[in-house]
């Protein structure tokens, strides 16, 4: 029997009994599905995060932190009553303070260093419009950071003039014709003095205007000049001590120290000092291993699904061999051989794999040509340039292939016991 | 007649169990068929008739003794061999017809050579032949289940001829039959044996079909009994 014949008359036979078949592809095809659209979200979303990675920049950019301050959180929800302890649990100890900068400056391939000065900024307006619109400012750490930028450029850091770059969504509110338009207006950014409770409005150039992304999504950022200028409004009247505390650091690497070892150095030799730092990557890689874990989690689910399918599928082929056992009889008397007969049964099984995942690639496909778009517009249209569900050619062959793989050992033991059948015990058969 | 033999059997025996209780089918059957001969195998039921026609169709092994196709030993072929000498030479005929209900005449009569490997084009025109000889062309594209039971029987003949064998055996092909059918199928294995020279073995308990054949194998309790030819003392 040929090879074509033994694939063409699986298909056939699995017709025969087309409620049997077509619930045992079900069973396989739940599987399938949860496994194709996890990887397809998990594609759709690493991509993204990939896309965003390349345009973010940051090379040698540190982000830091006391180390204390990263277990605070969990100490804090822990069911136990903590003892006190110095080092450890006071608010004192997680701020960083500018004695600290001086160390972080100090160690061994840190360019410069700073802390994070936070900005509440009440609202924005400009001398266009009466309207006021509340805003998210961060002062822009490095120049290393890469901004999206629509129109523009970005805020220079150690420019004299206080800069601001806005979100494109700011332009048309602020009453600008245009992004290009708003480049070199002032805006009127003001912020609340946190002792006396005044409000002061702080004019600030506007440098650029931003694309929205999935790093500082819609943020403004500032410069050091316009964020010293904000800040010393907010914290006039303060004690020196408490305006040079923050609760984190930044440090910018020389560009010789950018290789994976070394930055790994300067992390070592700051958490030897009591911080912790992550670079741009540490932060996205976070993001990557949390949706990383849920799809494991999804795709053990599928399994799960896979593992009950496969056992229908022995039970629906151990049926068709007890139905078909004067066929089996019938086929090796007219000189059928035993490796023939197991793989007809064998390749039964592997087409309820391939129909079970093919029609998971196709429900998948489908739901991605749908949902895909309707994402854009709605939930996902802050980010541009994120396809939710994304399928990878390769990775949904080799899903199909593993789950005929499956089929095929699932249908091992019925084509075993139908290709040791004894013809004259098979024909003899009632 | 030509006096090829086809087919002999050396001290067959086929013992069935272990030690303790074995149960002798077949005791030193020694026997030789010609090519184009038509024998009929008798005996009661349980007398070994059947065991004797699975070990001459190779679809068993026997115990002791030997088997010569064409003159080779059987016993010594390894089971890829035997099953393409089934294939190629022998065709086979079942009082149960034994046929895929479902599916057209015509794949039911492709079947040996699908087995065969023959390409399908090639086996839709042997198909469609073997039909013509069985007078059942019309039939080709129906269900085999739609069909009465000596149309089926000639299906099944359809079958048993489309790869031209040497050899057709034919386990009680009538027994399902109503006389007259039964007739029909007769004179149609008996034509074929005489007009293709088609070697016919014949499992029968029908003393009438039994007559009809050149020669009559008699099995009682395992053993030869006698081997009358046809025409001699009955």
């Amino acid at each position: 029997m040929k090879f074509w014949d033994i694939v063409r008359g699986a298909n056939s036979n699995l017709l025969r009994n087309k409620g049997r078949s077509f619930l045992t592809i079900l069973a396989i095809f739940i599987g399938s599905f949860t496994i194709i659209m996890t990887t397809g979200v998990n594609n759709g979303v690493n991509t993204y995060i990939d896309k965003q990675m390349n345009s973010a920049g940051g090379e040698g950019y540190l982000e830091i932190m006391r180390e204390s301050s990263t277990t605070s959180g969990l100490g804090g929800m822990s069911n136990e009553v903590q003892e006190y302890s110095a080092e450890d649990n006071s608010m004192a100890s997680m701020l960083i303070t500018s004695k600290d900068i001086d160390k972080i400056r100090a160690v061994d391939g840190v360019e410069t260093a700073k802390a994070w000065t936070m900005l509440q900024a009440d609202y924005i307006t400009s001398a266009s419009t009466d309207k006021k619109f509340t805003i998210d400012l961060a002062a822009l750490p490095s120049d290393t950071i890469r901004i999206d930028m629509a129109a523009g450029r970005a805020v220079a850091i150690n420019s004299t003039t206080p800069e601001i770059t806005i979100a494109d969504k700011y332009v048309k509110p602020l009453g600008f014709s245009s992004n290009e338009a708003a480049i070199g207006k002032k805006v009127k950014v003001a912020v609340t003095n946190q002792i006396s409770g005044e409000m002061t409005e702080v004019e600030l150039t506007i440098s650029g205007v931003t694309n929205p992304s999935v790093i500082g999504m819609g943020r403004s950022w500032v410069n050091d000049r316009a964020s010293h200028a904000l800040s010393d409004q907010m914290l006039a009247g303060m004690p020196a001590e408490y305006k040079n505390q923050s609760y984190f650091a930044m440090a910018q690497l020389k560009d010789d120290w950018l290789t994976d070892d070394k930055i790994q150095q300067v992390k070592d030799d700051l958490k030897e000092m009591g911080f912790t730092a992550m670079t741009v990557e540490d932060q996205v890689g976070m993001i990557k291993t949390f949706f990383d874990a849920v799809t494991m989690i999804l795709t053990i689910f599928g399994v799960i699904a896979l593992v009950a399918a496969s056992i229908g599928i022995i039970n629906t082929l151990f049926m068709a061999v007890q139905e078909r056992t004067r066929e089996i009889g019938l086929m090796k008397a007219m000189g059928l051989g035993r490796g023939k007969i197991f793989a007809m049964f064998s390749w039964e099984a592997v087409m309820l794999g391939f129909w079970g995942a093919a029609l998971g690639v196709g429900l998948a496909y489908l739901i991605k040509v749908i949902v895909n778009p309707l994402a854009g517009e709605t939930f996902l249209s802050g980010l541009p340039g994120f396809t939710l569900i994304e399928f990878n050619p390769v990775t949904l062959t080799v899903i199909v292939l593993i789950v005929m793989t499956i089929g095929f050992l699932a249908g091992t033991l019925p084509a075993r016991r139908a290709s040791k059948k004894d013809p004259i015990e098979a024909l003899r058969y009632e | 007649m030509s006096e090829t033999t086809i087919i002999k059997t050396t001290n067959l025996t086929k013992v069935y169990g272990k030690k303790s209780a074995t149960f002798t089918a077949l005791d030193n059957v020694s026997i030789e068929i010609k090519r184009g001969e038509s024998v009929a195998i008798i005996g009661k039921s349980g007398s070994g008739k059947s065991t004797l026609m699975h070990l001459l169709a190779l679809l068993d092994k026997p115990t002791s003794g030997t088997i010569e196709i064409g003159g080779k030993d059987s016993t010594k072929l390894k089971n890829r061999q035997v099953n393409r000498l089934r294939n190629h030479r022998f065709g086979f005929v079942f009082q149960q017809f034994f046929m895929n209900s479902r599916d057209s005449v015509l794949n039911n009569v492709m079947l040996p050579l699908r087995i065969a490997g023959i390409k399908p084009s090639e086996r839709k025109r042997r198909a469609l032949e073997a039909l013509e000889i069985v007078d059942l062309s019309d039939k080709a594209k129906s269900r085999a289940n739609d069909l009465s039971g000596g149309q089926k029987q000639r299906v099944c003949i359809a079958r048993a001829l489309v790869n031209n064998p040497a050899v057709i055996f034919a386990d009680e092909p009538t027994g399902n039959l109503d006389s007259t059918t039964g007739k029909l199928v007769e004179d149609l294995l008996f034509s074929l044996n005489k007009e293709k020279d088609i070697t016919l073995i014949i499992v029968t308990h029908d003393e009438d079909l039994a007559s009809r054949c050149n020669r009559q194998i008699h099995i009682k309790d395992g053993q030869l009994v006698a081997q009358p030819r046809k025409g001699a003392k009955k």
